[in-house]
């Protein structure tokens, strides 16, 4: 763990509270709503990259998640659990009304870029946009766009990087590097190092242990710093692995047991733990409850996400599908 | 009034709205020092590149019309030049499925106003002829517009900007900069999208076109008047969303219908005004309809293929002539 960011240094817990909440919250959701929805994307092993990246991040600043981890993504910005959970239902009362899943796609209210469709890449478009408009309007707002070690492949995550660095757009591109796409494995699908493609694009790579939250944060911070700063882009790769299946469901016969059960002993939210334990932040039963406080919210959230109206035939509306040129009642401009 | 070319209004509609609303900006390949392919954003460098609202960028399509999109989601107003419609491939994730769906999608939590604009169409340029928008008519929530004249090319550039959705904006290469008109100045003049205009009125048939194609169907309606035969032509300015009251209530009187496409015949936007007619007026129909459209082949190259492959005002004729050979009773 880093000591930079040990209570001792920075002297408040308040900070190794929420991002522990967040990593205990993630693997809560995990559970609740794979019940649920076996086609859920868990995020099981890779808490400390979605607390780290997550957290902390303004209203106005723009966020393209990575899918695995976009609810716990909508929670850290400030998102209701519980029309989240009702929109991984697909219930009326989510935020995209049962009309898109929301499992993948984040509110927009929260400045939130979801996969509107379902190809990995161009949301690192979207985000470099959202950066480009602070730039345009000389706001100190800033993108930050995930992607996995898979969608490292894409070339909108090339053409991203390199727009963001030729016109030094406030953006941080961070690799959820999981090590494995759906069953690819990283040296299957990823040549050479995601940071050193960013250092190569003019920008400051870095790379990070992906299971060390405070390495996560620390490495964003300073990142989010020098883009509010008008000092450019960053690419972080936290690398991690994916404990959890590609999906809740997924028989995963396609890797070796062994591997996952060598990173689960790296488990992220247990070093964190034992860190937390050790600094004095919380002791076992402090941790304890906090884990029940998480559950409890969640599994209300979901509850009464489950007992929500599920959309019907008139709720299709095909007239809405054109924003209209005012605003209709209860939607922003 | 300015007398100006196609392209003209086109850049004097952007300038225009760009003084009004300084959320207003451009960006694409080659808009800045350059002034824009076939000078698609001349001048504008040089009044607000100053202010970064005219911004180059890399080869790099998907991603700087995804980056429109993403500036479009914060409230920004980017109008996109894409170069040509050919690299509309390329971009057809960000554009069409993701920024068409995202409205409808968010609840309405947000909305894209983006305008891309591309030029195409066989012409003078020799090159990057295609007309493929008719891809894009198959995407939910994605406006097109596709302008015959300077007068429209203005007015649908303002309300294509204004509009608070993905609008693709076609310019034509063999209308740019052949010949001029007189351009109104009026800070409010704005054609609205949606609406097809009737340059031509007639009894005996219907011709619907658009773009470079009206103008050919009204040279032929000029030939077929001589002859005695009194063609109605109607310019649909906007493809998505088409105009369908003004298409049947026309049909409805000439009980006649000839469609002109650019776009080849099979799954062209075209087919769409004629399943709107088949659905909605076939009892009002005296004749079978007929399709105008080139033949299903890439665009060829050397000019006598490229004459034979583009309908003409001669292919035009031949098909009314067909049309009002029949004469079911009314």
């Amino acid at each position: 763990m880093n000591n930079a960011t040990s209570p001792a240094t920075t002297g408040s817990n308040q900070l190794h509270i929420e991002l522990y909440h967040l990593m205990t919250m993630s693997r809560v959701l995990d559970r609740i709503i794979g019940e649920h929805d076996g086609h859920w994307h868990g995020l099981e092993g890779e808490e400390a990259v979605a607390a780290g990246v997550y957290h902390g991040l303004r209203a106005d600043d723009v966020l393209a998640p990575h899918y695995r981890g976009t609810i716990i993504a909508a929670y850290a910005k400030g998102a209701d659990l519980r029309t989240l959970l009702a929109g991984a239902m697909g219930k009326t009362t989510g935020y995209n009304m049962g009309r898109y899943r929301s499992d993948i796609c984040g509110p927009a209210q929260y400045n939130l870029i979801g996969l509107y469709s379902g190809s990995l890449g161009p949301p690192l478009g979207y985000a470099t946009g959202g950066a480009l408009a602070a730039k345009l309007d000389g706001r100190d707002d800033v993108a930050v766009a995930v992607f996995g070690d898979g969608g490292s492949s894409r070339g909108d995550c090339h053409e991203a990087m390199n727009l963001a660095s030729v016109q030094k757009l406030p953006v941080v591109f961070v690799c959820q590097n999981n090590q494995i796409a759906i069953s690819t494995e990283k040296k299957n699908g990823v040549g050479g190092s995601v940071a050193e493609r960013g250092r190569s694009f003019g920008m400051l790579g870095v790379e990070v242990d992906g299971n060390d939250v405070l390495a996560v944060h620390g490495a964003m911070q300073e990142a989010i710093a020098r883009a509010r700063a008008g000092e450019g882009p960053t690419t972080i790769e936290a690398v991690t692995y994916r404990v959890a299946g590609h999906f809740y469901s997924d028989a995963e016969d396609y890797r070796d047991p062994d591997v996952v059960d060598r990173w689960r002993e790296r488990d992220p939210i247990r070093a964190y733990r034992s860190w937390l334990v050790k600094e004095g932040v919380l002791d076992e039963a402090g941790l304890n409850r906090m884990d029940e406080e998480a559950r409890v919210h969640a599994q209300t959230a979901m509850d009464r996400a489950l007992a929500d109206p599920a959309p019907t035939a008139v709720d299709l509306a095909p007239e809405l599908v054109f924003a209209p040129d005012t605003p209709r009642e209860g939607e922003r401009p | 009034m300015t007398r100006q070319t196609f392209q003209q209004a086109c850049v004097t509609a952007i300038a225009e709205e760009m003084r009004r609303d300084r959320d207003v900006f451009v960006l694409g390949e080659d808009v800045g020092t350059f002034g824009g392919p076939l000078k698609s954003t001349n001048g504008l460098w040089e009044e607000f590149g100053g202010e970064g609202r005219v911004i180059d960028m890399p080869i790099s399509e998907g991603t700087f019309v995804g980056a429109a999109v993403g500036a479009a989601m914060r409230g920004k107003r980017p109008v996109v030049d894409l170069m040509f419609l050919e690299f509309l491939a390329l971009v057809t994730q960000q554009f069409g499925l993701d920024a068409g769906a995202m409205h409808y999608y968010s609840g309405g939590a947000i909305s894209v106003p983006l305008v891309m604009r591309a030029k195409y169409g066989v012409g003078p340029f020799h090159g990057h002829a295609y007309d493929f928008h008719s891809w894009l008519q198959n995407i939910p929530g994605v406006k097109i517009v596709a302008p015959s004249n300077a007068v429209d090319a203005k007015g649908l550039m303002r309300a294509a900007i204004r509009d608070n959705n993905p609008v693709l904006f076609l310019e034509h290469m063999a209308l740019y900069h052949a010949g001029r008109m007189e351009v109104p100045d009026d800070d409010e003049f704005v054609v609205p999208i949606g609406k097809a205009c009737v340059p031509r009125r007639g009894s005996d048939v219907t011709i619907v076109a658009s773009a470079l194609m009206t103008k050919r169907s009204l040279a032929a309606a000029e030939t077929l008047e001589a002859e005695g035969i009194s063609a109605e032509v109607i310019d649909l300015r906007t493809i998505v969303p088409l105009d369908e009251e003004t298409i049947l209530e026309s049909v409805s009187r000439t009980g006649r219908l000839v469609v002109v496409s650019e776009a080849i015949k099979t799954g062209g936007s075209h087919n769409e005004v004629v399943s709107v007619v088949a659905e909605q007026a076939f009892d009002r129909l005296r004749a079978p309809i007929l399709r105008v459209a080139p033949p299903r082949v890439p665009v060829p190259f050397h000019r006598d293929l490229e004459k034979a492959y583009l309908p003409d005002a001669a292919d035009i004729i031949e098909a009314v002539h067909r049309v009002t050979r029949h004469s079911i009773p009314a």
